[in-house]
């Protein structure tokens, strides 16, 4: 219980590690940017001058603390403001919309890539003298040097340029109405190429980690016992060496989920799927301030959850872990 | 010591190949000056010949005398210079040629020239980026884990948060605040977003080695800290400190060109990064110019295969049971 | 092959296939066992015994082969057998016991579960059947029934040890090899289980190769003694007569190398040197380097065996074959 106790205290003091950066990285940057920014708008509405004040904290005769609690109250209030971009939209709309997307694509395309990738590392290891577990290892090397975004843009260049097999981009066909079986198989044809992107590009690490905790796990002295009790090879390869091997690799899987996210976000972008992070693009792009930070919140609380998640399950899978806590 | 662990990088094979490509490109970036056929950014040379100079004739323009042995005079005298001045425009847009091997841009300029100055950016980013990143994780690994107590445990605490903080979005968000432009800018932002992850790698062996007998013994013979810790320890986390530079260095070159391509960095400088960017803005995708974002983004990808075969030579030797048969 | 006789072991070699070649870490070994018989093979580190005990099982892999030899086991050719065909007999016949220190349980299955799979592997019973199969065993090595359900991290070093011993019997094989059972154990509770191993033998009449390379441990309990030095048996008999009249250097350095705890007190002896390398092994006897009583002779040739009675033999040129010594 020492262990689940402490990995929720981590969560907890990393959001709010995570809510104070957003709050004084605007107050804290080189080169004003505030003001840069309202000497470009010239022609906008108060209200929205009002919401770049507020977001950097300037001309306001409130002290900071005072800022910064107001700052906490909002955000549990579920209040970020107002978007500059879509004025006067207010921020936590414009997430409302755009998270679902991103949770189904990224969300289910990190799991897809982990489980294809643990199974394939673990066939790596297992065979590891034949020459198609060298070749795989080889080229998911290369593959998962090139930068996510790049990949996407091949993809697309491939297989919605020159061979208009899949769309361009876009979540679904616009010109198909939101509900039934048409627009269920629109979305699914327009997650495709975002979704091998993400895929092929991430599951290289998996197969790589699983490749090499198995192949420790392969030389334990336990393993040794297991072959001399005459056990079948089924139970050898998974509850003696896979279960063995997936400990560490969750751990891996947590720790990079971080990276696999901005990989994600990416591959939104360029395929400009309507989701957090093609809104976040659009953000900077903008200047939208309020926008972009709430976007950040979004996604730290996002990873920040499924690390804890993860945690948990290694604790559900470790008995060393359930009693004494690493 | 050193000296063994290089013999053996050099002679595997992996480590080597690595090793080929990676000097291959510091090359490229060093001679980027005398292989580069164009300017990057031009998109057009000029040659300016002088045919003619004709001088006209001398005019006296004023005449002083202030005594009878002083003179001064003001002369002019017109010069005609007739000029002949090539331009030769660079075609659009236009695919791989004999003249230009990467094609060009929208606008015209040669591609090729781009990626060759481009690759010093790129490396010097990188490898600046991971130097400093690795220094920092180092420091804060042998402080942390040597020292342990409170300082260890603030330590971790700051690593272990900032691990799981996303490093993309905080990158994004740092960089959007940003206005001051430059390189030094885009290097600290990263190495401020990617130091948990060796920092805590690091730590993790050195906790581990200090608990070895060796070290043990050291410190109960009375040695110095400094001396236990640079002699004692660190020579025996050179393959790790190795791999974690690679790492970081890798990092460094893929979030130079995430930035860049987002539009954060600084888009008036060459590097692989901005190649892809502008490339984007100009929809060279959607034009069939594949040519654009090609030769980017492969090198990218050889620079981080080099790194990784690096990097999988020294799993293998600090690891035996990795090692092939 | 009489029927008192459960292993014969004839000219074995095996060892490690490298770059430079092969380091032969078994170099031509016999010996055979009888039925019910305690067989103690002692030797130092990197004499070859491991590579033995795992060679017996067919548990050498990876570049560690058997590449030539004989081994018979209740009548069988078992080193012509395929892995499905060892897996019949695994466990059943012939099993092992592993040392505590090394990481031989999985962490993440409880004893219970390592206990009853070997069971399963084998035979068709239920799961209550071999849960009490499982108890019983425990009991047997004074580990109490409420440990069933623990994971090993949570059990001593002596109780995983008791644990693996536990597992070596669940089957009733009629071998059991035990690899350094009690290194890295502290001697009462090396004690321990000396003893227990002893009762366990008495009640179920198995044969025994326990391997050591602390000889004070097997001298009381051994049938018969094989010395090993460098890949090759060298000494072989029944442990009194080894014991009492040592005949190789080697074992006689060996027997003066513990004190005894009654009698006078002398001063010991050790053995300087060390062994040698078995990838070029020397071409004459491999201990003359380190031998005080080395002749001309043991730089050059092998020495034959010389067999001082049917159950006592060495490979020592101070003993030719006929029995008159040369030194």
């Amino acid at each position: 219980m020492k262990y689940f106790a402490r990995k929720i205290g981590l969560l907890l003091f990393a959001l709010f590690v995570a809510v104070t950066l957003n709050f004084f990285i605007p107050r804290m940057m080189p080169g004003d940017p505030a003001s840069d920014l309202i000497d470009k708008m010239q022609g906008v509405p108060p209200e929205a001058l009002e919401s770049i004040k507020v977001a950097f904290g300037i001309n306001t005769e409130d002290p900071i603390i005072n800022q910064y609690g107001k700052y906490l109250l909002n955000i549990l209030k579920g209040d970020f403001g107002i978007s500059l971009s879509r004025f006067p939209t207010p921020v936590s709309d414009v997430l409302k919309v755009a998270i679902p997307w991103t949770l189904g694509l990224i969300g289910l395309s990190t799991i897809i890539s982990f489980l294809i990738g643990t199974v394939i590392g673990i066939g790596c290891a297992w065979n590891r003298n034949k020459s198609a577990a060298t070749f795989t290892v080889g080229f998911f090397i290369f593959i998962r040097s090139f930068p996510y975004f790049w990949l996407g843009l091949l993809f697309i260049y491939l297989f919605a340029f020159k061979m208009p097999v899949l769309p361009i981009g876009g979540s679904y066909s616009p010109y198909i109405p939101k509900e039934g079986l048409d627009y269920f198989i629109s979305v699914i044809k327009h997650a495709i190429l975002p979704a091998s992107t993400i895929i092929i590009s991430s599951m290289g690490a998996w197969i790589l980690t699983m490749r090499n905790n198995m192949i420790n796990v392969l030389a334990e002295d336990y393993i040794t016992v297991a072959l001399a009790k005459g056990l079948p090879l089924k139970r050898i390869k998974g509850l003696y060496a896979a279960k063995n091997a997936m400990l560490p690799s969750i751990t891996g899987f947590a720790m990079s989920l971080g990276f696999v996210v901005g990989g994600g976000l990416l591959t939104e972008m360029v395929f400009g799927y309507p989701g957090v992070g093609l809104m976040l693009f659009q953000a900077i792009q903008a200047k939208d301030y309020a926008l972009m930070q709430a976007i950040f919140l979004f996604i730290s609380a996002a990873v920040l959850i499924a690390n804890f998640i993860a945690d948990v399950a290694i604790m559900l899978l470790d008995p060393r872990v359930r009693d004494g806590g690493k | 010591m050193l000296g063994d662990v290089f013999k053996l990088f050099i002679e595997n094979k992996k480590a080597a190949l690595g090793l080929c490509i990676l000097l291959f490109f510091i090359t490229v970036a060093i001679l980027a000056p005398v292989i580069a056929p164009y300017d990057p950014k031009a998109n057009k040379i000029e040659t300016i010949e002088v045919i003619e100079t004709e001088r006209g004739r001398n005019i006296t323009v004023e005449r002083e005398n202030s005594d009878e042995f002083n003179e001064k005079r003001i002369y002019s005298q017109t010069v005609t210079t007739t000029y002949e001045k090539n331009t030769k425009k660079f075609p659009l847009n236009s695919p791989p040629t004999s003249e230009h091997f990467f094609g060009t841009a929208h606008s015209g300029q040669d591609l090729f020239s781009q990626v060759i100055w481009g690759t010093r950016i790129t490396l010097m980013v990188g490898l600046v980026t991971g130097l400093f990143t690795t220094i920092l994780a180092l420091t804060l690994a042998l402080v942390s884990g040597y020292f342990g107590g409170i300082v260890d445990d603030i330590i971790s605490l700051f690593t272990n948060v900032f691990l799981v903080i996303p490093s993309l979005p905080l990158m994004i968000v740092i960089a959007a605040y940003i206005t001051v432009k430059g390189v030094f800018p885009i290097v600290l932002i990263l190495a401020l977003t990617s130091w948990p992850w060796p920092t805590r790698l690091l730590r993790s062996q050195v906790v581990s080695l200090k608990n070895r007998d060796f070290i043990r013994v050291s410190k109960s013979l009375g040695e110095k800290h400094s001396y236990i810790i640079f002699r004692e320890m660190l020579p025996n986390m050179i393959s790790l400190v190795m791999a974690s530079f690679f790492q970081s260095t890798m990092g460094a070159i893929m979030g130079e060109a995430t930035l860049e391509f987002i539009g954060l960095g600084n888009v008036s400088i060459v590097s692989w990064g901005t190649v892809l960017y502008w490339a984007q803005t100009n929809g060279a995708l959607l034009s069939g110019a594949w040519w654009w974002f090609l030769p980017p983004g492969i090198c990218i990808a050889l620079i981080g295969t080099s790194f990784a075969l690096m990097n999988f030579a020294i799993d293998e030797i600090s690891n035996p049971k990795l090692r092939k048969r | 092959m009489n029927d008192k006789r459960i292993l014969n072991v004839s000219n074995l070699v095996a060892g490690y296939e490298i770059k430079k070649g092969f380091v032969k870490a078994v170099d031509e070994v016999s010996f055979t066992l009888d039925k019910g018989e305690f067989l103690g093979i002692a030797g130092e580190s990197g004499c070859g015994k491991s590579t033995l005990a795992y060679g017996l099982m067919k548990l050498l892999k990876d570049n560690a082969v058997i590449k030539s030899g004989s081994i018979n086991f209740n009548g069988q050719d078992i080193q012509a057998y395929s892995n499905e065909q060892m897996n019949q007999i695994r466990w059943v016949d012939m099993s092992m016991v592993f040392q505590s220190a090394m990481n031989a349980l999985n962490p993440v299955l409880t004893i219970g579960e390592q206990l009853t799979d070997g069971i399963f592997a084998h035979k068709d019973v239920s799961k209550e059947e071999a849960k009490n199969r499982a108890l019983e065993v425990l009991k047997l090595v004074d580990i109490s029934a409420d440990r069933f359900d623990a994971y090993p991290h949570q059990l001593s070093g002596g109780m995983k040890q008791r644990v693996m011993i536990a597992m070596g019997l669940i089957l009733q094989p009629d071998l059991i090899i035990m690899d350094e059972p009690t290194t890295a154990l502290d001697v009462v509770v090396q004690r321990t289980i000396i003893e227990k191993i002893q009762d366990l033998r008495k009640k179920f009449g198995f044969s025994v190769i326990f391997i050591t390379h602390d000889l004070s441990l097997l001298v009381e309990i051994s049938d018969k003694l094989a010395i090993m030095y460098a890949g090759k048996i060298i000494e072989y008999g029944n442990a009194n007569e080894v014991f009492l009249h040592s005949l190789h250097p080697y074992t006689k350095g060996l027997m003066n190398s513990f004190p005894s705890l009654t009698g006078p007190i002398k001063r010991m002896g050790g053995i300087e040197g060390k062994p040698p390398d078995l990838l070029n092994p020397p071409k004459g006897c491999r201990f003359a380097p380190r031998c005080d009583k080395s002749l001309d002779i043991c730089f050059k040739e092998y020495p034959e065996t010389y067999s001082k009675s049917e159950n006592h033999w060495v490979d020592c040129h101070l003993y030719n074959k006929d029995g008159n010594s040369n030194g």
